[in-house]
């Protein structure tokens, strides 16, 4: 409770968790407010925002309706920003606990595992995934997944590292805890804060790498990804400026959200280790 | 904002020639041409391989046809066909078994050695024949050809070959390269493949990747006083949006093949000292094409053929994706071909109810959830309108029940899953008509084509009427009759739907005003631009 008050104690943590919050219900009630295929043709083509308010943003190329449009990406930019996080960091956790706590050979390979993913940049990495195996949401996340668990096990294993030294991870051992046990069970958890404060940084990353995809026509064609919107309206960039300057504040938006946020959960879980 | 931009870049930009281009911005047509100058153009892409007679495809042409000549050029006023190029006449033989072609005299190679039939009868037997794309087809029965004198070559084809439809081959695919450089060596490993060797008046100087080509005048050129310019450079500009910019900050004076986008020319056609031109595409119609899949058993159902038909708008295809710059289709022959085109032909206006009547009707109910059956829709991604149209056509088959996946893939994949692994149920297609439905339009439905021939029918369709009526045309000599083959060819195309011809495009040049004699033949962007000035 104090802890979500500290949270709350600082301006730019209730800002990003406005946008977040925003954001989320935009997502939410997407399909409501929205119902049926946000590419669907609904108006004339390129008409420009605050004209006809049952199109309030105006439409694009075809005649879509780009608040729709804007509203469905939010679920594509955030399922996949979330989704791509979550295995990113379940990835590096498994990986970096069980580096730091297996030591020896195994440590030695997992790291040099982890080396090679790092040095090879995570967008060409992205890049590459998504064009052999074919564009969809799955395949989308997964290349992003695979850019960004590197951070994550390089934390992990060094928290690992110093927790497995503790006496209760000795006692466990004493008692006759299989090794496995010990790591997930006891150790993992006790590592897993810095990890996941983490997930701010790569939640954000995520969201742009996948916007940026999208932008490269890499994204999944068959759903509204801000990205993509932004990719079309490029065309047009000097006649409907609109088309790309919306999906462009909408995806700042959300990663200025989603940073400021995390800056927050950083900072009050900051306060507290450095009090106890 | 922008002004300032612009003058500033213009000011910069610093040559001579740009300078003193803008000094005269309003002169109109109808200039004597002045000789000398720089045009400096945009280049979308740049291909490999410039050998025209290989390679017979407008991306090659748009840079060799200035350096490779052809025997002819299409025309907009030479009566029947094209107008003389390294050959002066052509003539048919009665039987169909020879084509006699005069040549130019005192036409010189680049490095200096004469022009003969020689090397006529090398390009054509050599290379037209066994290697060209399009040349396989149409002189696949090209058996010799006789030199009886340097400036005469005559074609001997093995089986009656319709005279028309060589006049109608000769622009694209009569490139005549030189004996002597080619007959040394594998033909497609020689190195004119990358700097070509022609009669053309220009010659090939210096590519960088990424960044140019460059060509310079040819002053032992047969044409009198040609070419007027002295140099043209190709600035690869791969994105499609920078071409608008440079040519408004002068750095480019030409744009062709619509290298700035549709929705940006109502706005660059207000700007000052800049022209749009519609002109000068005529002989390169590319058509919207709906390719189908027939293995898949809905497709193979021409009341669901009919149904996708009718569930096209195609005059919102014409007036929102291509904003007017395009023409609906009725079918596999474009409206603007003056020889073949026929519209009496079964049409499919643009019909929702009736689309969904017919599926009913072939037995495809909707589901609960409103679908009848999902496809795979593969838009080829060479050009914005087909990614569009792909986006387009997912939401017109949705409003009658079919749920239409996207695939996209970049050109090598999509050439790959469409024409060699047939991994597809419906495609969007960009074939080009060129001039003969023999020369790359009868491919497209014809049955028995190998697995990986790009653009042709690789639907697995099969109708052994259309097949049969394709064999008859292609051997019948008199030209009104052959003409009405293809007409009758047009009907049952358009009747049984192998697949769905939606629209029909060509391209769009900007120039600055100071750019004379553009668009001054139906394939001026691929034609030799000897006569093309600069105003000073």
């Amino acid at each position: 409770m104090s802890r979500l008050r500290r949270f709350f104690g600082t301006p730019e943590a209730i800002a990003g968790a406005a946008i977040l919050a925003l954001l989320i219900v935009m997502a939410l009630a997407a399909p409501l407010l929205f119902p049926g295929d946000p590419q669907a043709i609904a108006g004339p083509a390129l008409l420009p925002p605050f004209q006809d308010w049952s199109l309030p943003l105006g439409t694009d190329r075809l005649g879509r309706d780009v608040l729709a449009e804007l509203f469905h990406g939010a679920r594509t930019s955030l399922a996949v920003g979330l989704a791509a996080a979550a295995a990113a960091l379940l990835i590096g956790a498994v990986v970096g606990t069980l580096a730091g706590f297996a030591g020896g050979l195994i440590d030695e390979v997992l790291m040099r595992i982890t080396d090679a993913f790092q040095t090879v940049p995570s967008f060409l990495l992205a890049l590459a995934f998504v064009s052999i195996v074919g564009p969809s949401l799955g395949v989308v996340v997964a290349a992003i997944a695979l850019g960004a668990w590197t951070g994550p096990a390089r934390v992990a294993r060094a928290e690992v590292l110093s927790i497995r030294e503790r006496d209760y991870v000795a006692g466990a051992r004493v008692i006759g805890m299989h090794p496995l046990e010990i790591a997930f069970h006891e150790v993992l958890p006790n590592a897993l804060p810095p990890v996941l404060a983490l997930s701010s940084v790569i939640v954000a990353a995520a969201i742009l790498t996948e916007a940026a995809l999208s932008f490269l026509g890499l994204g999944d064609p068959n759903r509204v990804t801000w990205g993509g919107m932004i990719a079309e309206g490029r065309t047009v960039l000097r006649t409907a400026p609109f088309l790309s300057v919306v999906p462009g504040i909408a995806l700042v938006l959300t990663v200025l959200g989603v940073y400021l946020a995390g800056e927050g959960v950083v900072e009050s879980t900051a306060v507290r280790r450095s009090l106890s | 904002m922008s002004e300032l931009t612009i003058s500033r870049r213009g000011l910069l930009a610093g040559s001579a020639l740009l300078l003193a281009s803008t000094a005269l911005p309003t002169i109109g047509f109808a200039q004597t041409p002045k000789k000398g100058g720089r045009l400096i153009l945009a280049a979308d892409s740049e291909p490999r391989n410039l050998n025209p007679a290989i390679v017979a495809s407008n991306g090659v042409f748009f840079i060799s046809s200035k350096i490779v000549e052809t025997l002819a050029e299409a025309s907009f006023d030479g009566k029947d066909g094209p107008e003389p190029r390294l050959a002066l006449s052509w003539e048919g033989a009665a039987d169909g078994l020879s084509v006699a072609f005069k040549l130019r005299d005192g036409v010189k190679w680049h490095d200096g050695k004469p022009f003969t039939s020689a090397d006529v009868a090398f390009s054509a037997l050599q290379i037209w024949k066994p290697l060209q794309n399009l040349g396989r087809t149409v002189f696949k029965d090209l058996e010799a050809v006789d030199t009886p004198d340097a400036l005469t070559a005559v074609f001997k084809f093995a089986k009656p070959t319709p005279f028309q439809l060589i006049r109608n081959a000769l622009p694209a695919l009569s490139s005549v390269v030189p004996k002597h450089v080619y007959e040394v060596g594998k033909i497609e490993d020689n190195p004119a493949n990358n700097a070509p060797v022609g009669t053309g008046p220009f010659k090939f100087a210096e590519y960088k990747a990424g960044q140019y080509y460059r060509l310079t005048r040819n002053d032992a050129y047969w044409g009198k006083d040609e070419p007027y310019l002295d140099e043209i450079v190709y600035q690869v500009l791969p994105d499609r949006t920078s071409a608008a910019a440079a040519l408004e900050a002068e750095e480019i004076q030409l744009a062709a093949f619509s290298a700035v986008p549709l929705a940006d020319l109502d706005r660059i056609s207000k700007v000052p000292g800049l022209k749009v031109i519609t002109k000068g595409y005529e002989g390169l119609t590319y058509q919207l094409v709906v390719e189908i899949n027939h293995r898949r058993k809905e497709l193979a159902d021409l009341k669901v053929r009919q149904a996708i038909a009718h569930a096209i708008d195609k005059d919102f295809v014409v007036k929102t994706i291509f904003l007017g710059y395009a023409a609906t289709a009725t079918g596999p022959v474009p409206k603007n071909d003056p020889q073949f085109y026929t519209a009496d032909v079964p049409t499919y206006p643009f019909d929702v109810a009736k689309a969904n009547a017919l599926l009913d009707e072939a037995g495809y109910k909707r589901a609960d959830d409103g679908k009848r059956f999902a496809l795979k829709l593969l838009p080829a991604p060479y050009f914005n309108e087909t990614k569009q149209f792909g986006d387009y056509l997912r939401q017109a088959l949705a409003a009658v029940g079919i749920d239409a996946t996207i695939v996209n893939n970049d050109s090598a994949a999509h050439i790959k899953a469409v024409y060699t692994d047939h991994a597809f149920d419906l495609a969007v297609g960009p074939p080009v008509f060129r001039g003969d439905p023999a020369i790359s339009t009868t491919i497209l439905v014809q049955s028995g084509i190998p697995d990986g021939v790009p653009f042709s029918n690789q639907g697995g369709y099969k109708n052994a009427d259309l097949d049969a009526l394709i064999v008859k045309a292609s051997e019948t000599l008199d030209t009104s009759a052959r003409t009405e083959l293809y007409k009758e060819f047009q009907k049952k195309v358009a009747a049984d739907l192998p697949l769905i011809n939606v629209a029909e495009w060509s391209f769009i040049s900007v120039a600055r005003d100071t750019v004379g004699n553009i668009a001054n033949n139906p394939r001026w962007a691929v034609s030799n631009w000897a006569d093309t000035y600069l105003e000073s």
